[in-house]
């Protein structure tokens, strides 16, 4: 009986080496973390909207992995291509509201001050704007209110 | 007759324990923080970009903004091939 039970204090997880298969073309992963991808996202989704909205219907099609490596590597591409730019030519300001979210669990309306530098730099130099999709119309976007509590 | 020091003796170490217990509770999660306050309100999403970031820098809290990744990070991520129980 219990002969026969697998061990199930297991230690080591498993982490399966092997790369993909040669017939699957190359494509460096992003090796941006959680805090300056925050930082980045809404550029990313204003720069990479067409590359994202494919792989988003593909992937609606069919959930299969290997369905979607095509868009799924176009996708990749764009962020790197994106977060080059940034980093070119708004390296200080992306840093410090990135390290700002750090220090603040990663809560976008603690680090306000340091956001404003960031997107008016973004703005000037490569003309992307942060629009958040479901401000009701009329109203200001959140992050540009001056008192957004009262 | 006011009242004698003495008699706030217990309610002052009493006092003093909560300070070093929880002196000690927040510098502790300080430092194994990466000297960063912790994180809180931590939902399904937040781990497991939490979790990438470990396989990225080594750290679940280390941040990185280079734009690609070491070449380990494309086959480092953990299979889970049994249900995770607490014994």
């Amino acid at each position: 009986m219990s002969a026969n039970k697998q061990a199930t204090f297991t230690h080591t997880k498993f982490v399966d080496p092997t790369p993909l298969p040669e017939s699957v073309p190359k494509v460096d992963e992003l090796g941006v973390t959680s805090a300056p991808l925050k930082s980045a996202s809404f550029f990313i989704g204003q720069y990479c909207k067409e590359y994202n909205d494919d792989f988003m219907l593909c992937k609606s099609e069919n959930n299969d992995p290997k369905h979607c490596l095509t868009e799924g590597r176009k996708v990749t591409r764009c962020a790197i291509n994106l977060i080059t730019k940034l980093r070119e030519n708004c390296g200080k300001e992306f840093e410090a509201h990135w390290q700002c979210l750090e220090k603040n669990n990663q809560e976008l309306s603690a680090c306000r001050t340091p956001e404003r530098t960031f997107n008016t730099c973004v703005f000037d130099k490569l003309g992307l704007e942060k629009k958040i999709p479901g401000t009701p119309e009329g109203s200001e976007q959140i992050h540009n209110k001056k008192n957004p509590v009262y | 007759m006011p009242v004698p020091f003495e008699s706030l003796l217990p309610f002052a170490i009493i006092a003093g324990m909560y300070v070093v217990t929880a002196t000690g509770l927040s510098v502790t999660r300080y430092y194994s923080n990466d000297k960063k306050p912790t994180r809180h309100g931590l939902d399904t999403w937040e781990k497991q970009m939490m979790e990438r970031d470990r396989r990225l820098t080594g750290s679940l809290r280390g941040q990185s903004d280079s734009p690609i990744a070491s070449a380990a990070f494309a086959t480092n991520s953990i299979w889970y091939l049994e249900k995770q129980r607490n014994h």
